[in-house]
């Protein structure tokens, strides 16, 4: 029995299995979004790997259950410490992570002014340094496409949202175990 | 009772506005003017003008504090355009006034005709009272929340959160209530029922003088529909969603917060959904065979290994200046000295290396020979350090003079 498989399959599998998002618009999210192909792969990603294949309307990635994993956390506490330094500054984090342009000096300015998260700067090895910082965004978020380079500058994609979303998940899961415990009388 | 001029007065304010200004921000703030803050202010601004704020009645004193009094705050707030929102509470009441005025219209329609007149007077002024609180309330509330958005008090954004919500739950919901066109409760619809009363009234009352006064509250009543359409449309489609925008802003910062502040960055029982790591590719290779071929080679290929003795037995060759010139001054004349060279030290049953051989070039330093070139030279190899020299031919004789 010869199987058919999708248009740029060998790449889809490529991609996602290398930890990258794929994102809107692009040939290979054309592929995965397509009716007949989405259910296809979610299928295969979970029968052959037991990974969960997440197709959102911006963005595909694939996550696992492996605990181990520490790059998530990584770039999670690196937009959350940055997310959290752009709005001290008075600007909307959302729109600046949306569209605004970065560059490293930036960057440092934010880690290196951060009164409130200092502590965690200093113990994350990812993000402690300049250095380590370059790393984490040109090496490491560059090459799960979370962010573009451009020139000396660089944008995030819309990957970032899943870690904004992931915030918001935070907080209404707390809200849930909040209203479960019942109320004391004091 | 004030006894000075109206333009003295005028002036007062025109010339002191600054200091003014101040005072009413420290009121909006606050809602008092402290004494302490009231000398500093009339410090910093280096003029004695106590007297005239009481004497002009445009401040009261109130127990230990001090107040700008109404007229005049009115008057700051609207030319600064800086109104205060007022609580839902205090805006319904205009809700309440407006519509048992309209009960009391109805029910003594046909009753006194002055107390009509005065009743629909009445009617018209609270009309255009309560616009002009909405009107200030929807910009305040505007103002108040893109300030806030762009956050220009620096706050922090758990104090921001709070504003949010306080000003969603406590004014504009509230007001949004008041106003809503589509709730059948709210002032708009009060308003519709009574500009269609109003209506007939202006075309059939039977009196002139009220049929006009009816015709003027109908006509405010159509602006006021108006109005208040705009109002609520500033209230759905800007004021909510501004709000609703910082709630959610907010809700991601506060979920960011929590995972920092909570140590969920570096907790393995993290509830954070993984992202794939890199996958690794651990399938065998096409060349898989060869290469474990190649792998077990390379023990079976290894040579037998010498490993060289630093401690050898073999004594070490000297450079003896004296002696190998005696034997070169004997030797003369020497035809070809790289030749004698090699000849003299291979006699000692020694290895020739080239660092033997350019000490033994010193002997053409000493004073008492001559050197000859042959215009020729000589290709040597040295095999013990594979090296290769291209050397001239020298001749030597004995220096006669």
């Amino acid at each position: 029995m010869k199987i058919e498989y999708p248009k740029y399959h060998y790449d889809v599998v490529k991609s996602l299995l290398d930890g990258k998002f794929i994102l809107f618009p692009g040939k290979l999210y054309k592929t995965i979004s397509e009716a007949e192909n989405k259910e296809f792969y979610i299928d295969f990603f979970q029968e052959s790997f037991g990974y969960e294949l997440i197709v959102e309307t911006e963005y595909v990635y694939l996550i696992s259950e492996n605990t181990d994993e520490k790059t998530s956390r990584d770039i999670m506490t690196f937009i959350s410490i940055l997310s959290y330094e752009i709005d001290k500054e008075g600007k909307n984090f959302i729109e600046e992570l949306n569209s605004s342009f970065f560059n490293l000096e930036r960057i440092n300015l934010y880690f290196e002014n951060s009164h409130s998260w200092n502590e965690i700067i200093t113990e994350n090895k990812q993000i402690s340094s300049p250095e380590s910082r370059k790393s984490l965004i040109y090496n490491t978020m560059l090459k799960r496409n979370i962010i573009e380079k451009m020139g000396d500058n660089f944008q995030f994609t819309k990957a970032h949202k899943v870690f904004l979303n992931f915030a918001l998940e935070l907080i209404e899961k707390e809200s849930e175990e909040e209203s479960t415990y019942p109320q004391q009388s004091v | 009772m004030i006894k000075a001029e109206p333009k003295t007065i005028l002036s007062f304010i025109h010339q002191h506005f600054d200091l003014l200004k101040e005072l009413f921000l420290a009121q909006s703030k606050n809602n008092s003017i402290d004494y302490e803050f009231l000398n500093n202010e009339i410090e910093k601004y280096g003029v004695e003008i106590k007297t005239q704020l009481f004497e002009y009645h445009i401040l009261k004193n109130i127990n230990d504090e001090y107040q700008i009094t109404d007229v005049y705050y009115n008057l700051f707030e609207f030319i600064l355009q800086q109104f205060k929102p007022l609580l839902p509470e205090e805006i319904e009441k205009y809700v309440q006034s407006i519509t048992n005025l309209f009960i009391k219209i109805k029910e003594d329609i046909n009753k006194d005709k002055n107390i009509l007149i005065e009743r629909i007077d009445s009617l018209t002024s609270e009309i255009d009272k309560f616009l002009s609180q909405i009107k200030n309330n929807t910009s305040s509330l505007l103002v108040k929340s893109r300030d806030l958005k762009a956050n220009i008090d620096n706050i922090d954004y758990q104090e921001k959160i709070h504003k949010a919500s306080f000003w969603i739950d406590y004014y504009i919901i509230p007001l949004n209530n008041i106003i809503d066109i589509h709730n059948s409760e709210s002032i708009y619809n009060i308003l519709l029922n009574i500009s269609e009363y109003t209506n007939e009234k202006r075309l059939n009352f039977q009196d002139e003088n009220i049929r006009l006064k009816f015709e003027r509250l109908y006509n405010r009543l159509k602006q006021a529909l108006i109005d208040i359409r705009q109002q609520s449309e500033i209230l759905v489609n800007e004021l909510i969603p501004l709000i609703e925008r910082i709630k959610t802003e907010n809700s991601i910062l506060k979920g960011m917060h929590h995972y920092l502040s909570k140590g969920l960055w570096y907790k393995k029982d993290s509830p954070q959904k993984e992202l794939l790591q890199k996958f690794r590719d651990n399938v065998f290779s096409n060349d898989f065979e060869l290469s474990t071929k190649e792998y077990f080679e390379q023990f079976q290929l290894e040579e037998e290994v010498f490993i060289n003795d630093d401690n050898h037995s073999f004594e070490e060759w000297v450079f003896d200046k004296h002696k190998y010139k005696e034997r070169m001054i004997e030797a003369l004349p020497i035809q070809n000295f790289f030749e004698w060279t090699i000849n003299e030290i291979k006699s000692e049953n020694i290895d020739l290396n080239t660092n033997q051989y350019f000490t033994m070039v010193s002997l053409l330093f000493e004073k008492d020979i001559n050197i000859e070139y042959q215009n020729k030279y000589e290709k040597i190899i040295i095999e013990k350090d594979n090296t290769e020299l291209k050397i001239p031919v020298l001749k030597i004789t004995k220096d006669e003079n």
